[in-house]
């Protein structure tokens, strides 16, 4: 634990009870009391895990390979589409449920490793040599599947019909109820968060790709077969990100649009938390996700509470800022403007992250 | 003896060695005529409306001269200078909208006419000008056109003094954020009219697509020949082969003194100009803007249009938008096989993906680049044998 | 000359991009020896370590392992033939604990377990910081574990490039020990642009200037010739 990490938490500990803060005050204002805020932290982590199952691969990818994968968001919509035919398919009614939606979320990760593995071997591989034509593979490769998706479902999305036993099951925080669904992604997604750092600290393998991120040439140079380390990292990375889609459906359906919008989220959340960094992400997911929901909270608010632009200098810049933010319908353009304009934050006043490395 | 050039000969070696390129032009500057000539449809429109086929195919170039400046911008940032960016449409909007914005959404076209009222009084009496109007039209045009694109061009320039000091990835991520909050703000926007986009129907009556077609696509053709200069000009130059460095091996050229932050960023303002430019005509065109121009169409469209061309080349970009847009507008329509209906406008972005990442992987210069590689083999391989030939015996 | 080289290098060409580094360089390494190479910035001795390492290879000519070529195997391949490479600037992992520096050298992690005895024998400073990230390390610190590094799988040669750069009089010193130390194991190839050093710890050396293999030959011989010296040593 050296002092640039212990700064780095604490401005990160400051964030989170900034955003806290600011959430649990407008909850209490709003007079809705305290459910708003449950609203937030719950919505806020479920999105995090999803961005985390996104941002993961992405991040490591990045770090070892120096390939940003900008198919990540169309595995993330194979996993959706995968698991929604699955669920759904009049083939399959006659398997219960509950089981009916594990297989198919099992399935939907099986064809996004088997998918990945071809992307990296097939097409990445050969452009070691040009890494620059290796990130527009990556864009084209995710147009593709896109189209691909589109001829296969059309270009309208998938409503998430058939339930199923834990959707139905209800928890309550602040007196708020939730489908004990979202509480299920969310021990997930901790779950996956402490294995994938475990295996980082403690295993061989973490250690190779550790060491590797830092310097994949030297690697090579010790005896090991860092191709096929890419290989294997690239294709969980895929992996997960699809199994992230499969597990999002039965909330978020399956869509084109979907995919697209956790990717950009994505890298919003691996430049924040700092390009190579596995606790950025982690921390950076968190962070992203609880501030798109404090966003929506507070925006609605102010839509609510019809604020008097003149207290803010009738036409001046905010006023009109206020009138645009207030006017802005529906949550789903804040939820994709938040995490890009945090981005851009990020990178007007501190490019290399919270956790990076950049010289 | 110093011989001294003539203006003779200086003009008679530019034609031998641009021949194809001036071939190209004056075909395109006939074109408009050879198709009514071909079809008896007038080159201005049949009974004085923008109809018939001369007309529909100089809408059909039109929109091809704006992706070729579309896409030599883009090859300009990326294929000479080695810059990626994931976000040229939002130079492409910007242009288009602070056009259309200061035409049709301000107050800017009546100030015009009322400061240049004297002027124009004096040009109607003296002169004999019958239209007052359009001088102010134009010269709001124009300046609504230079605001513009200066504005993309400092855009630029902000995007690349934050970005490009520290890894290529982040000055792309920073483009995609950029024109994806951009197309958001524009979609949701009151003031620029949100999904539908607003229309500006004050254009310079000469200009004006809609009355004069052909000038139009004169207009287009001139844009497009001067970006394709400047730029020719520009890699020709010491400075371009400076960027041509940094696209090889940045570290060396940075190593041997340049500093390479103030190319790039020059290559940027000036791809992101004329990506206004672009823009500009495009909404010149349809007298309309929409939020689409933000979308990431704008961005594939070239980046797909310069690597299937020819990046790093002159006419690659060129030859890519013109085949990929006309391809694009030709088979948009269905085939029937039979009993089986095929619309191929449907599949385009697919077939278009999948040529991408084919050319990428197998021809990775693209069509003129791998041309000209192997032409170079060719001719290389066969003065050997008659050199050979020489030597023994 | 009866036995082997254990690396032969015969007129190996390399381009790093479209720059003609190596032009033509022909080492001899005899086993059991430590072969130095010399020459002035930018003669390519690192380029020459690199090509045999498979990192930038030889466009022409061979290189010879144990009679066996290796030339367009991959680095991990040739590593795994039992070549060990220090890089110049250490190239130890910062992030990763000394611990975890030299695990990840061994095929498997038992490897050092089995070496770590005689690894601490020669670098006993490394045992006390063994929990230490390479990052916290000093230079002279991180230059024994990189050395150490090397030592863990069961190398026959080891390829050493410029280890006494940057470090100060007695760093070097103990340095110098450890290395002459273990060539009684392992052979040894070393570049150094300290001639000092380098004359007190090869055998046999070959100068390397312009990207062109010159002189080889007892490095006794080459202490005493200044006209050499000069000539491919010297201060341009």
């Amino acid at each position: 634990m050296n002092n640039e990490f212990q700064r780095t938490m604490i401005i990160v500990g400051i964030i989170f009870v900034a955003l806290l803060g600011t959430s649990f005050g407008v909850a209490m204002a709003s007079g809705n009391g305290i459910g708003t805020f449950g609203i937030v932290i719950v919505a806020g982590l479920f999105n995090a895990m999803l961005l985390f199952l996104v941002a993961a691969g992405l991040s490591i990818v990045f770090g070892l390979m120096d390939v940003l994968n900008l198919a990540q968001g169309a595995y993330f919509t194979i996993g959706a589409y995968v698991a929604w035919q699955f669920h759904h398919a009049p083939m399959f009614a006659g398997i219960p449920a509950d089981l009916r939606f594990v297989l198919g979320v099992l399935l939907a990760t099986v064809i996004g490793a088997i998918l990945g593995i071809i992307l990296e071997r097939g097409l990445l591989q050969p452009l070691y040599e040009r890494p620059i034509f290796q990130i527009v593979l990556t864009f084209g490769v995710g147009i593709v599947i896109g189209e691909i998706l589109k001829a296969i479902w059309g270009t309208a999305g998938k409503q998430w019909i058939e339930p199923f036993g834990l959707q139905q099951g209800l928890f309550v925080v602040f007196g708020q109820q939730f489908s004990i669904y979202r509480l299920f992604v969310i021990v997930i997604g901790f779950i996956l968060i402490i294995a994938i750092a475990l295996l980082l600290r403690y295993t061989r393998i973490g250690i190779i790709i550790r060491a590797g991120v830092e310097d994949s040439e030297m690697v090579e140079a010790l005896g090991i077969n860092v191709r096929f380390v890419f290989t294997g990292v690239f294709t969980l990375g895929c992996a997960v990100a699809t199994f992230g889609g499969a597990v999002a459906a039965p909330f978020l359906g399956a869509g084109l649009g979907v995919g697209q919008g956790f990717l950009l989220g994505a890298i919003a959340v691996i430049v924040l938390g700092g390009l190579g960094s596995y606790e950025g992400t982690a921390i950076g997911s968190v962070l992203v996700g609880l501030a798109g929901q404090v966003v929506i909270q507070v925006t609605n608010y102010a839509n609510s509470i019809n604020i008097d632009p003149e207290t803010f200098g009738g036409g001046s810049f905010l006023a009109g800022l206020l009138n645009y933010s207030t006017d802005v319908v529906g949550m789903s353009v804040w939820s994709s403007l938040t995490p890009m304009i945090l981005l851009i934050l990020v990178l007007l006043l501190r490019p290399s992250g919270l956790f990076g490395k950049e010289r | 003896m110093i011989k001294q050039r003539s203006i003779g000969d200086t003009i008679r070696i530019t034609l031998q060695s641009n021949w194809f390129y001036l071939g190209l032009l004056a075909f395109l500057i006939l074109f408009p005529y050879l198709v009514a000539w071909f079809t008896g449809d007038p080159v201005g429109g049949v009974g004085g409306r923008p109809r018939g086929e001369s007309v529909y195919w100089q809408s059909v170039f039109i929109e091809v001269f704006i992706f070729v400046i579309l896409a030599m911008s883009y090859n300009l940032m990326f294929g000479f200078s080695g810059v990626i960016s994931f976000g040229h449409a939002l130079f492409f909007g910007i242009g288009g909208y602070t056009t259309a914005i200061i035409l049709g959404k301000t107050g800017f076209i009546n100030w015009m006419t009322g400061i240049l009222q004297p002027l124009s009084d004096m040009m109607i009496n003296s002169f004999g000008f019958a239209d007052d109007f359009n001088m102010a039209l134009t010269l709001s045009l124009i300046i609504a056109s230079i605001v513009a694109i200066a504005i993309a061009g400092l855009v630029g320039l902000v995007m690349g003094l934050v970005t490009l000091r520290l890894k290529g990835v982040y000055f792309a991520i920073f483009t995609l954020a950029l024109s994806e909050v951009a197309l958001i703000w524009v979609r949701t926007w009151g003031f620029t009219s949100a999904e539908d986009g607003f229309s500006v129907t004050d254009l310079p009556d000469f200009i004006n697509p809609t009355r004069f077609r052909i000038n139009y696509y004169y207009f287009a053709l001139i844009c497009t020949v001067l970006v394709f200069l400047i730029i020719r000009r520009l890699m020709n130059s010491p400075t371009g082969r400076v960027l041509l460095a940094i696209r090889e091996n940045e570290d060396r050229a940075q190593a041997i003194g340049y500093n390479t932050l103030r190319y790039k960023l020059l290559a940027i303002v000036l791809a992101s100009m004329m990506a206004a430019v672009a823009g500009i005509i495009q909404f010149g065109f349809n007298k309309r803007v929409g939020p689409e121009m933000f979308s990431v169409r704008f961005t594939i469209q070239p980046l797909l249009m310069v690597i299937i061309g020819g990046i790093g080349t002159f006419s690659g970009p060129v030859l890519g938008a013109t085949l990929l847009d006309l391809s694009e507008t030709i088979f948009d329509r269905e085939f029937v096989f039979g009993e089986f209906t095929l619309n191929v406008g449907e599949y385009w972005s697919l077939i278009l993906g999948i040529a991408f990442i084919v050319v990428v992987l197998v021809f990775p210069q693209g069509i003129v680049g791998t041309v000209r590689t192997q032409w170079q083999k060719y001719r290389s391989s066969r003065p050997v044998d008659s050199e050979k030939a020489q030597n023994t015996g | 000359m009866s036995e082997q080289a254990l690396l032969q290098i015969e007129g190996i060409h390399t381009f790093i991009g479209q720059f003609h580094i190596l032009e033509g360089v022909t080492v001899s390494v005899p086993r059991g020896s430590i072969h130095v190479l010399l020459g002035r910035n930018g003669a390519g001795k690192t380029t020459t370590l690199k090509s045999i390492m498979g990192i930038t290879p030889p466009s022409q000519g061979r290189i010879l392992y144990n009679g066996m070529p290796i030339n367009g195997k991959r680095p991990y391949q040739i590593a795994q033939l039992g070549i060990g490479y220090v890089p110049e600037h250490r190239a130890i992992f910062k992030e990763l604990s000394v611990r975890e520096n030299l695990i990840i050298a061994g095929r498997s992690s038992k490897d050092f377990e089995l070496k770590e005895d005689f690894i601490f024998e020669l670098f006993p400073d490394l045992k006390r910081l063994i929990t230490l990230s390479g990052g916290n390390l000093s230079g002279g610190q991180q230059q024994m574990l990189a050395v150490a590094r090397a030592l863990v799988p069961d190398n026959q040669l080891l390829l050493i490039d410029e280890p006494s750069e940057g470090l100060a009089p007695v760093i070097i010193e103990t340095l110098m020990e450890a290395i002459q130390r273990l060539s009684d194991n392992v052979t040894v190839l070393l570049v150094e642009q300290n001639f000092r050093v380098a004359s007190k710890l090869a055998q046999q050396f070959t100068i390397i200037d312009e990207g062109h293999s010159v002189e080889t030959g007892e490095m006794g011989d080459l202490v005493s010739n200044q006209e050499l010296i000069q000539k491919y040593l010297g201060v341009a």
